[in-house]
């Protein structure tokens, strides 16, 4: 009825948090970390935090939120946030989109912060003042760390830290926070309470200006906004073209309204004003380095340069950058397999240990093969986590994964990718879930997504095994030329899965995922030795957060599967065959009482609501050449994919512990078909099921992965539902186009 | 913009050499990118020098303010320099 008027109190602006700006006495201070990329911001909050650190993400995005807390020189602990890394406060990624609004206070799960710990790289001071001088203006308590002195100092740049801190308004400390020198005295400044600078360094052309003011004037007042910050919500305002969520979600329609007006009065009187500010804030960056710093007048980084003349020389640099990736993944793929192995083992000691512990029954089962299989599972990924977060974080803390993207740029950017996708992808050949969560070094969330969704395509190392058996059952090992038919199949199904993974980039990039503006402008930083202290926090962080998020989904799903597998139980035949084992074991026949109880585990499965699904299965599986007993194997093998393997021993009554795959590649080449008299499977139904295995999602691990990483349930979803499409259309193509080419069985 | 009234004959970025040096005359193309490229520091007026292409030709590394920055010539393409 009424149309909300500006003076009645209705804010036109909703915003985040109490009513209090500051908490009130005793309540813990929040600190919050800001700086450019490669300004050292994770060593410093490392340096500060330790290991009392915490990973989550920010409601509704991609975002992933690191607070953790230090403890001050008084005793005093407070809360520090470390904030994305960020190049400007009008944002282009959702990452820049998150600190705009904790600092403008438009983000609902964290208030602004008490006071912020400005991080810059004293070596590149010119660029790095760019968003200093932005939030500055903000009006918020603030604190300058001039980080990487001692690089600055041994450049021989001079900078005098009181005129910066006279001409700024703000504290400024020197520090390195991979040495460790100055945490001492910014630990001591985050204690004192910080006036917000009073110091004016706008220098904006008066028509902008007065438009800024005008809109200002519309925008309401909120204890938690600075008088100050009002001026560049208004300029946030005028600036955004519609596509800023954030900020049409809390203002009001009327203000929007005048905030599109206004700014299309100026693009037709000054056009170019939207990036009038950005050329004041340099002029005024100029002046304060020309009075505060001395820079010798050709300062270059000559070992940077050094390096980059080999490391990303025309042909040097390819050839070291494979030499390198090779070693990288050759260490996933290997050197993690003895730490899996000894997991393994120790997994099955406890499943053993319990057996013994515990009566035979539903619990024991549901402990030994339901959660300890599930918690097995979960912790099996973790060397190979660890092993890759290892190289990543060193590639990265160096500044070599830069220089990887640009040289895989122009390659990975005909699908439609950009260069850092180069490595997630190759690690995914080794296993999908660390690959998966090595994603996080793609700026653009649609790049990012895209690699999501196709890393699981690359043929990981838990397929093997399924293809070891396949091949091993239906290829003859003939020579062909100077390579063996096996070898020329096996290789073929990495190529299938690589062309799918191309193809379905291509496609998500024109149809899903496509849109934004794409701009890959990317830091090439100087080499820099990293901080070991900072690696081997990232890989712990990585580990806890796999174990413990995506763990948790394994362990739900594994339960799941265990239930299917084992219930309902018996049934008239399963009972026959356990009393005759049990009899011929009295009888004085083991042998023949053990062959039995393959033949109970057998008939238990078939029996089994797995078994039953793999019934249901066989209809729509049938034209892929797959009969029940397959069916059974991918409801099983979503646990993880060599599972197919001890099921399908379980299915044709071997006992499943038996790790000679032999006599079941036999039972796969005799196996009959019951309403046929011939032979159920051939080649044909090897390759097809191959093919399927290539492609579909069938892997818990992933899913959880994906739903951790995406942080919601759409991603894994869409994923499955896509690749196992794709597997069941290709593996139809296959068998139906053998067949009619007469290969069928 | 800084050289507009010069009548200095400008060229893309991205033709330069590589170790070749010019000056940021003017930037075109998408509002919003050109504010973003502003903010890395490729401000009309300010020195800058195409230090090398990659393996492939594209994209090519600058150097400005210090600082070296990978940009995919389809987007240096809009920024025009003047001979420094």
């Amino acid at each position: 009825m009424s149309r909300p008027a500006e003076h009645d109190g209705t804010p036109a602006l909703a915003l985040a948090g109490g009513p209090a700006a500051h908490p009130p006495g005793g309540a813990i201070r929040r600190i919050a970390i800001l700086g450019n990329p490669n300004a050292g911001k994770s060593t410093l909050f490392n340096a500060l935090t330790g290991l009392r650190q915490k990973v989550g993400n920010y409601p509704g995005v991609t975002v992933e939120k690191k607070t953790g807390t230090c403890e001050l020189p008084s005793g005093a602990r407070v809360e520090v946030l470390d904030l994305p890394g960020s190049y400007s406060l009008q944002p282009v990624s959702p990452d820049e989109m998150i600190v705009r609004d904790v600092l403008l206070g438009l983000q609902r799960d964290t208030p602004p912060p008490d006071l912020i710990v400005f991080v810059v790289d004293a070596t590149h001071l010119e660029r790095h003042l760019y968003l200093a001088l932005q939030v500055i203006e903000l009006g918020r308590p603030f604190v300058l760390a001039l980080n990487m002195i001692d690089a600055a100092r041994a450049g021989g740049i001079r900078i005098d830290e009181r005129a910066l801190e006279r001409r700024l308004g703000v504290p400024v400390v020197a520090i390195s926070a991979t040495r460790g020198e100055g945490i001492g005295r910014l630990r001591r400044i985050m204690e004192r309470d910080v006036e917000p600078s009073t110091v004016h360094f706008r220098r904006w052309p008066p028509h902008l200006e007065r438009v800024i003011a005008r809109l200002e004037a519309r925008l309401p007042r909120h204890a938690l906004v600075p008088e100050r910050a009002r001026h560049d919500l208004a300029l946030a305002l005028l600036l955004d073209d519609g596509e800023d969520d954030a900020l049409a979600r809390h203002a009001s329609p009327e203000v929007l309204d005048d905030a599109r007006i206004l700014s299309r009065g100026l693009d037709r009187r000054t056009p170019g004003w939207r990036s009038d500010d950005v050329e004041g804030r340099y002029e005024t960056i100029g002046t304060l380095l020309h009075s505060a710093v001395e820079t010798p007048s050709e300062h270059r980084d000559r070992v940077s340069e050094r390096i980059d003349r080999v490391l990303t020389h025309r042909i040097w640099g390819p050839v070291l950058f494979v030499l390198l990736m090779g070693a990288v993944f050759q260490s996933v793929f290997a050197w993690a397999q003895p730490a899996m192995d000894l997991i393994d083992a120790g997994v099955g000691r406890v499943g053993n240990g319990l057996e013994a512990l515990l009566p035979a029954g539903a619990l024991r089962s549901l402990l030994v093969d339901g959660v300890i299989a599930g918690v097995g599972t979960t912790l099996t990924f973790v060397p190979q986590i660890a092993i890759l977060f290892f190289f990543l974080s060193v590639l990265e803390d160096s500044g070599y994964m830069a220089r990887a993207a640009f040289i895989m740029d122009r390659l990975m950017g005909r699908v439609g990718l950009s260069g850092r996708a180069f490595i997630p992808l190759l690690s995914s050949f080794a296993c999908a879930i660390p690959g998966i969560m090595a994603t996080r070094t793609i700026d653009s969330r649609r790049d990012r997504l895209t690699t999501i969704m196709v890393a699981p395509f690359m043929s990981c190392s838990a397929r093997l095994p399924v293809y070891a058996l396949l091949i091993g059952a239906f290829i003859p090992n003939r020579w062909v030329g100077f390579v063996t038919l096996p070898g020329i199949v096996l290789f073929s199904m990495y190529g299938v899965g690589l062309l799918a993974a191309i193809v379905v980039a291509w496609v998500l990039k024109r149809s899903v995922l496509k849109g934004g503006k794409p701009l890959y402008v990317m830091e090439l930083p100087p080499y820099r030795m990293p901080s070991w202290r900072s690696v081997l926090i990232t890989v712990r962080e990585r580990c806890l957060l796999f174990v413990g998020k995506a763990g948790t989904v394994i362990l739900a799903i594994s339960v799941v599967l265990w239930f299917l597998a084992s219930y309902p139980r018996g049934g008239a035949e399963v009972h026959a065959l356990e009393t005759r084992a049990a009899a011929e074991r009295v009888a004085g026949h083991p042998a023949l009482a053990r062959d039995l109880d393959r033949q109970v585990a057998g008939a238990a499965l078939e029996h089994s609501f797995a078994g039953q699904v793999g019934r249901v299965l066989e209809p729509a599986i049938a034209p892929l050449g797959f009969d029940w007993r397959i069916g059974i194997g991918l409801v099983t093998s979503f646990a993880a994919r060599e599972v197919m393997v001890s099921t399908m021993a379980t299915v044709f009554n071997l006992g499943n512990g038996d790790t000679d795959v032999l006599p079941l590649r036999q039972h796969l080449r005799d196996a009959l078909d019951p309403r046929t008299g011939r032979h159920a499977y051939n080649a044909l139904t090897g390759i097809s099921l191959m093919v399927f295995f290539v492609l579909a999602c069938q892997c818990m691990s992933t899913v959880a992965v994906v739903r951790r990483e995406t942080d919601s349930w759409r991603w894994p979803l869409f994923m499955l539902v896509m690749m196992n499409a794709i597997a069941w259309l290709a593996s139809f193509a296959v068998f139906q186009g053998g067949r009619l080419m007469g290969y069928g069985p | 913009m800084t050289d507009g009234d010069t009548g200095a004959p400008d060229r893309p970025l991205d033709r330069l050499d590589p170790g070749e040096r010019g000056v940021i005359a003017r930037l075109n193309g998408d509002p919003q990118i050109t504010r973003r490229l502003m903010e890395l520091g490729l401000v009309p007026g300010t020195p800058v020098e195409l230090v090398r292409r990659a393996p492939l030709g594209d994209p090519i590394e600058l150097a400005v303010r210090g600082v070296h920055l990978s940009l995919r010539r389809s987007e240096a393409s809009h920024i025009h320099v003047a001979a420094g």
